[in-house]
This record gives C-alpha cells, sequence and structure tokens, in this order.
C-alpha cells in the first residue's frame, strides 16, 4: 500500500515511459485478478439470488426464462460497464495494466470453469475405479488397450478418421470442380448436396435406418429401401447392420452423405477464388484441364483442403450418434471409442473405465490439433 | 483515491462471501428421520414408461388421486427413452426428486452417487413397508443397511401367449411339461407351421429378451437355489448349470423349424414386432414367450381371450415358480412433499388404479391391492400365478436386473446375441467371455 503510494508522484504522463516498479506489478497483478474474477462472479450471484428468490415464491417457467435472459444480457453489460468506470477511478499507472483483464478475464475464468477443471477432473477419475473411491492405477487405461471390444472400437475409429475425410472431402472437391463448370442450375446442385448437413447425426443415422430396414421372411413385407432393390434383383433380403466388418462401412457412408456437401461449399468458394488469370495463363500455355486441376487448382486451395480435411478427421473421432443409434453395437462389431466412452460411463456404470477412454480420446485429438495450428501459423507467416 | 483501489477488492471478497453464504444454506446436512427441505410445490417422477402410457398415468392416476387429492404440491411424470442414462445424469445433477427404476440392478451404482435419500432418512416405518410389500422385495434395495427403494409394479414374465381361437381350432392343447411343450413345436411343424416367434432387438438394450428365456430355463433345470447363486456370482458364469441352461434354450432356437426366420435374425427383430406374425390367418406363429407388458403391442384389434391368451412356462427338471420382473421407485430429495408423493404412489388407491387404465399390465407389488383392479381377466391371472408364486417362495427376480451393471445391461446381453448370430458352437467361448466381464469388486 504504502509502496503504491510512494510511486505515484512518478507515474501520470510518463508512465509509459518509465519501467513500472515492483509494487506497482503487484498491484496491476491483484486488481487484475479481482477484475477478471468481478464479473463471473457478480452474474453468478446476481443469477443466483433471482433464482433463489423466483423458486420460492413457485413462479412459472416463462417468468424464469424471461428473468434470465434479462439478467444474463442487460444485467452483464451493466457489470462490464460498472467495472469498467471502477477501472477508470484507478490512478493512471495502473489503468491501462488492469483493464484488459476486466475484459478477457471473465472469458478465462469461464474457460477454466468449464473447460480446464472438467479436463483435469477426468484425468483423476481415470485412475479410480468404477465408483470414483479407491484409485487403481492404470488398470482403467490397461483395460482400454487390453478388452477385445475396446481394440475393435479403437480399429474402427481409425478406419472412420481415414475413410471419411478422404471420401467426403475427394467427393467434395468433385463436386465443387464440376458444379464450378455449370452453365446453369448450380445453386440448385449444391444445395441438393448441400441439403443433408441441415440434419442432425441423429436424425440421419435415423433416416438411414429406413434405408438398411431389414425382416426376417415371415414378419411382414421389408420396407427398407436397399432391400427393396435387393428383392427387386430377384434375391433374398440382407440384414445389413449385421454384416462385419462391411457394417462399419455402411454406417460411414451416413457420415460422408452428412459432410460433402460442406466440403464442398467451402472448397468450391476456395476455387471460385482463383484468379482467372492464372487458370486462364494455364490454358494459353496449353495445359489440359486435368493438368489445370492438378497443378493450378489443388496446390492453390490446398491450405483450404487442409482446414476441411481436419475438420472432419476431429468430426470422426468423435463419431457417436450415428453408432448410437443403430444399436447392437458390440454384437455387430461396430463400437467407436466415443460410443465406449458414454457406454461406460452411462451404461456400464464404470466411472474408471469411461473417464480413461475420454482422457484416450483427448490425447489422440492432440496432434491433429497442433498439426493444424502449426500449418496455420506457417500461412501466416507467408502471409 | 487510495480508497478507491480498496473498494473493488473488497467488492469481490464480500460478493464471494455472499455467494458462498446462499449456496451453503440451501443444502445443510441431513439429520436421520423427516423431510430436511422445504416444500418447493412439485415434484417429479422420471420413468421408463413410453410417452403414451405415460400419458394415461399422468391424466388417469396422478392427477386425480395425488394432484387433486391434495393442494401442496403437483408430481409430473416424466416418460424418458433414453431412462438408464439421464437418471445417472439427473441425479448427480441434482434435479431428480422420485425415479421409477425398471432394473432394480442399477440402485446400488444410483446410491453411490451420494444424492439417493434413503427411506430411513425419509422417516419411513421399514417394518411396516416389509408388511405391505413383502421383505424380499423390500431387500432389493439395501445397502449399507439401509432402504432405498419401494417397489410399485412387478411383470409376470414366465408367460407364453398363443393364438387361441386358431390354436383351439387345430386342437392343440396347453403344455403342462417342458416335454409336452417341445413335443407341441414338433405336432406344429409337421402340420406345417412354424411354433416360435422371437425378436430380441431392443435398439440400446438389445439382448434382454433373450436373458428372460435363459432365466426361466435356468430356474427350472438347475432349480432356485442355484439360481440365487447364479446371481449372487457365488457360482461362476460358466459354471455347468449355466451351459446346461443356455443348451436347453440353444435348443429351441437353433432348431432348425422351431424359430420363424431363423435364430441369426432374432438379433435384428424389435421385441415388439415379433409376436406380430401371431396374428396373422393362418397363423405365422403359434407360440411366444414375453412378459406380462407384451399386449401393448399386439394388433389393436386382436381381443384378450378371443385371438390369443396365455400359459405359464412349463416346468422341466424341477418345479420352477414364476420369474418376474419390477420396478422400484427411489427419491433423490429429502422433502415432505416428495415423501407424500411416494406414500401415495405406493399406497392402495394409487396401485389399485395403476393396474385399471385400459392397457395397463402392471402388477402392484403391494399386497393390499384386491384382484378387482386390475383391467382385464389376462392381468388378474397373472397377478395370482404371481402371488402364488410370491407366498410358496418359489418366484424369483429376473437374475439380468440384479446383476451388477456390466454384466446385467451388458455383457450378459450381448453374450445372448453373439450366441444367436454365432450358433450353437459359440456358447462355451461367451459363458467365459461374461465370466470375465463380472466386475470384481
Amino acid at each position: 500500500m504504502t509502496t503504491a503510494a510512494t510511486q505515484e508522484p512518478g507515474g501520470g504522463g510518463t508512465a509509459e515511459a518509465v519501467p513500472p516498479p515492483r509494487g506497482a506489478a503487484l498491484w496491476r497483478f491483484l486488481l487484475g485478478l479481482a477484475g477478471a474474477l468481478a464479473i463471473p462472479v457478480g452474474t453468478f450471484y446476481l443469477l443466483w439470488v433471482t433464482f433463489d428468490l423466483l423458486r420460492r415464491g413457485h413462479a412459472s417457467r416463462a417468468i424464469v426464462v424471461l428473468v434470465a435472459i434479462v439478467i444474463g444480457s442487460a444485467g452483464v453489460f451493466l457489470l462490464y460497464f460498472a467495472v469498467n468506470r471502477l477501472v477508470d477511478l484507478l490512478p493512471a499507472t495502473l489503468r491501462e495494466g488492469v483493464r484488459p483483464w476486466v475484459f478477457v478475464g471473465p472469458a478465462l475464468v469461464l474457460l477454466s470453469v468449464f473447460l480446464v477443471y472438467p479436463v483435469i477432473n477426468t484425468v483423476l477419475l481415470s485412475f479410480k475405479d468404477a465408483h470414483s473411491k479407491t484409485f487403481v492405477g492404470l488398470d482403467n487405461f490397461k483395460f482400454v488397450f487390453t478388452d477385445e471390444s475396446m481394440l475393435r472400437a479403437i480399429r474402427n475409429t481409425l478406419g472412420w478418421m481415414i475413410l471419411v475425410p478422404l471420401t467426403a472431402v475427394t467427393t467434395g472437391l468433385v463436386f465443387a470442380t464440376l458444379a464450378d463448370r455449370l452453365r446453369r442450375g448450380e445453386a440448385v446442385a449444391k444445395s441438393v448436396i448441400f441439403l443433408p448437413l441441415a440434419i442432425s447425426f441423429a436424425g440421419a443415422a435415423i433416416t438411414w435406418r429406413l434405408v438398411y430396414s431389414f425382416r426376417p421372411q415371415g414378419f411382414g413385407s421389408n420396407i427398407g429401401l436397399l432391400n427393396g432393390v435387393v428383392i427387386g434383383l430377384g434375391q433374398n433380403p440382407i440384414d445389413w447392420l449385421t454384416q462385419h466388418p462391411w457394417n462399419n462401412l455402411y454406417l460411414m457412408v451416413i457420415m460422408v452423405w452428412m459432410q460433402t456437401g460442406f466440403a464442398m461449399v467451402v472448397l468450391s468458394a476456395a476455387i471460385k477464388a482463383i484468379p482467372d488469370e492464372i487458370v486462364e495463363a494455364a490454358r494459353i500455355d496449353g495445359a489440359s484441364e486435368w493438368q489445370v486441376f492438378r497443378r493450378i487448382i489443388v496446390p492453390t486451395i490446398l491450405p483450404t483442403i487442409v482446414v476441411v480435411t481436419t475438420y472432419m478427421v476431429i468430426n470422426a473421432l468423435k463419431v457417436f450418434d450415428i453408432v448410437f443409434v443403430m444399436g447392437n453395437t458390440e454384437a455387430n462389431g461396430t463400437e467407436v471409442v466415443a460410443e465406449r466412452m458414454i457406454h461406460w460411463f452411462f451404461i456400464g456404470g464404470n466411472y474408471g473405465r469411461g473417464a480413461a477412454i475420454a482422457v484416450v480420446l483427448f490425447i489422440a485429438v492432440i496432434p491433429v490439433m497442433v498439426w493444424n495450428v502449426r500449418r496455420f501459423r506457417e500461412e501466416e507467416a507467408i502471409r | 483515491m487510495r480508497r478507491a483501489r480498496l473498494l473493488i477488492p473488497l467488492a469481490v471478497a464480500i460478493v464471494i462471501a455472499a455467494a458462498c453464504s446462499t449456496n451453503t444454506s440451501s443444502s445443510g446436512a441431513s439429520t436421520s428421520g423427516g423431510p430436511t427441505e422445504a416444500n418447493t410445490g412439485k415434484v417429479n417422477m422420471l420413468s421408463a414408461v413410453d410417452p403414451k402410457e405415460g400419458k394415461t398415468i399422468q391424466s388417469q392416476v396422478l392427477d386425480p388421486d395425488i394432484n387433486q387429492a391434495q393442494s401442496d404440491y403437483t408430481v409430473e411424470l416424466e416418460a424418458d427413452g433414453n431412462f438408464e442414462q439421464d437418471v445417472k445424469i439427473r441425479a448427480q445433477a441434482g434435479t431428480l426428486d422420485l425415479a421409477m427404476l425398471p432394473q432394480p440392478g442399477g440402485l446400488p451404482d444410483l446410491v453411490a452417487t451420494g444424492n439417493a435419500v434413503s427411506l430411513e432418512d425419509m422417516g419411513f416405518d421399514i417394518g411396516q413397508l416389509e408388511q405391505t410389500f413383502g421383505k424380499p422385495f423390500m431387500d432389493l434395495g439395501v445397502v449399507d443397511g439401509k432402504h432405498y427403494e419401494i417397489p410399485t409394479n412387478i411383470n409376470l414374465k414366465s408367460m407364453i401367449w398363443y393364438p387361441k381361437d386358431d390354436f383351439d381350432k387345430a386342437g392343440y392343447t396347453v403344455p403342462k411339461t417342458w416335454d409336452e411343450l417341445m413335443a407341441l413345436s414338433d405336432q406344429i411343424v409337421a402340420d406345417g407351421g412354424t411354433p416360435w416367434c422371437v425378436g430380441f432387438q431392443s435398439e440400446g438394450s438389445s439382448g434382454w429378451p433373450a436373458t428372460d428365456w435363459m432365466e426361466d430355463i435356468m430356474l427350472r433345470t438347475a432349480g432356485p437355489d442355484t439360481y440365487d447363486k447364479w446371481v449372487k456370482h457365488e457360482i461362476p458364469f460358466n459354471d455347468p448349470a449355466v451351459l446346461t441352461a443356455a443348451q436347453d434354450f440353444g435348443s429351441v432356437m437353433f432348431h432348425p423349424n422351431y424359430v420363424l426366420g431363423g435364430a441369426a435374425n432374432t438379433a435384428s427383430l424389435a421385441f415388439g414386432d415379433a409376436p406380430l406374425p401371431m396374428f396373422d390367418e393362418p397363423p405365422g406363429c403359434w407360440l411366444h414367450r414375453q412378459a406380462s407388458f407384451i399386449p401393448a403391442f399386439f394388433p389393436d384389434s386382436a381381443k384378450a381371450g378371443v385371438d390369443y391368451d396365455w400359459f405359464p412356462f412349463p416346468s422341466m427338471d424341477t418345479e420352477g415358480g414364476p420369474l418376474f420382473g419390477g420396478e422400484v421407485m427411489m427419491a433423490f430429495r429429502n422433502a415432505p412433499e416428495v415423501k407424500d408423493a411416494l406414500t401415495r404412489f405406493s399406497g392402495e388407491q394409487v396401485q389399485c388404479d395403476m393396474g385399471g387404465y385400459v392397457g395397463s399390465s402392471r402388477i402392484s407389488p403391494n399386497l393390499q391391492v384386491s384382484d378387482d383392479c386390475y383391467a382385464d381377466q389376462i392381468l388378474k391371472d397373472s397377478a395370482d400365478v404371481l402371488r402364488q408364486g410370491l407366498q410358496s417362495g418359489s418366484a424369483r427376480f429376473d437374475a439380468s436386473d440384479l446383476m451388477p451393471a456390466a454384466v446385467g445391461t451388458g455383457s450378459f446381453w450381448t453374450g445372448m446375441i453373439k450366441y444367436m448370430q454365432q450358433g450353437p458352437d459359440s456358447i462355451q467361448g461367451i459363458l467365459d467371455d461374461i465370466e470375465k466381464s463380472w466386475p470384481s469388486s
């Protein structure tokens, strides 16, 4: 306190030139911390008090929602405003050091509460037993890498990570290139391919369950699209989803169907951004269409392809809904890692194993992210 | 200026302190005997019944019997298709008041989350509950010496359904023993029919109807004592007694002419669709083994006692009692309205009305509920068979529902599906795998 006070006269207009003394740095840290915490804590307290009040008064749900919206937006705005004003009251030496924390802080606090803390807790849980009571060392991880069903899940997930992005990006690229050459109807063609993306994974899986639907003889007619074709060709209907290992491919088709549209739209935008001069110059130099595609278009949009591919690899790594909705994973051999995680957490009732699978999944994402960030930095450096 | 600098940390400190103090006051430690929390006026009741039946229960039972009978609170039934997962999430989140658990095997896990409230803590008289529901049923929910559930519904499982009018016309008679049942199956094959309709698919829970088959046979080949040891893992899952039961089960399933569509396809046939060929003319199949709730899946036009009827699963080596499953209710908030809702729901009035609405398949575990409550003759008869079994001590609870979740809702279900897909020779390996999956603690 006294140190900060004695340093004060040295501040004022020349604060930027003079390196701030130690006491001021400490104060800046403390005030920054306080400012960072003030808004989340304030919001939490405000919401807590209001909801407590509403709950006691048996308010209707509509009013609770309304209050949450009003306090959540207007209240938070006012809090920012008030804390910003408080910062203005600080001495000039500290003011600009503290202010950024007030604005970045809440995001950092929320991030640690909702992201960092759960990660640490999950890692802890993965070393504990089914009910998170005693530490069991590496037992859960041993399970992850020895259990027959887990190994199959890891193999299947690898298949998803390779085949789905490969197929979706390739077809997306082909569609984007061809659609680019359409004289009419480009928008319609692209919309049709893009449409499945609007459906949720679970919804798409339910739709496709009808495509693969199968009924044994004696249980009514087969309503499945595929079996309709098969029967039309004079063959016996097939129970598609039990045909291991092919059933994995049948499930992957669903994700490809959904994601091709996304790849197409993004790549199409990239293709359209290629300057016409380059393409035309190549054509004048006598390049064939294939050469233009191979040597001009693909290299130019490579950064976009990489981003789309990473996005899809991560999506494939997380795939859960499709596999879960199709059911019977263990007997059909269609397990994937995320599905096993939910299985052990909520059906098998073993938090240790569920958490261990989550940790493995988390570690598996890191290389993809690192690669992505590094690429992004390289791009930035070139620019 | 100095004062201003102090202002922010001070304000923050006050805010934090205030937030903490309100936080602790509402989740105070519970003392034994009687509710500790204030009445909030609402009680939610999570259930695995299908949404249609949930609406019927709400409007025909809960609203008149509980919500209109008092003015302190309202009970709302939440029919949840994803019950097994949601109940765990909501129990941990503390947003659950009452839950109707269709499988008591999951109870210890839920108690382990720490938010379940024992009946002792709520101030229930256990001795009186044991008189009303029978001690075995109350014992299902004991963890560390405390009771955590009140039974609210029983399903009779040892039932074989048949198309009565066609059955009588063909001159078949109801078999009393396993041998007679097999002879009947052969007779049906000889007459050009297919005896059995079987379907084990049930989305995320596929396989459970097959475990019911296994349990019925296990109870009748190995006897109730060995059955109990099997449930408690006092004999291994790959014990010869279990193998024998599985092979008897396989002798029906893998017989070339017994099962409509063949054994391998039972894994992909929804259990609710499986009995439908029984109502074709002529019947696509003649026999279907399923619990007392299955008429809900029969065609709307089918009439009980005319188009279909049932007989108990016949005796085998030993005189086996009925197999039953049941639903128990757990409480997660120690408040007066939760206690009152639980008392009323398990009481005579609600339990009687639960068996009385059209389409109900609910048999009450409350021994004071009279036969007159039930909606139809089929339900009345099943309640009789159950009562006899419970009184003679030969009735047994569904084994898979009592085993630890990793087995009872996991490897046992999956194992039975694999058995159907891989054929009779796979069974030893499958039983070995289930034995390996039994949790060590």
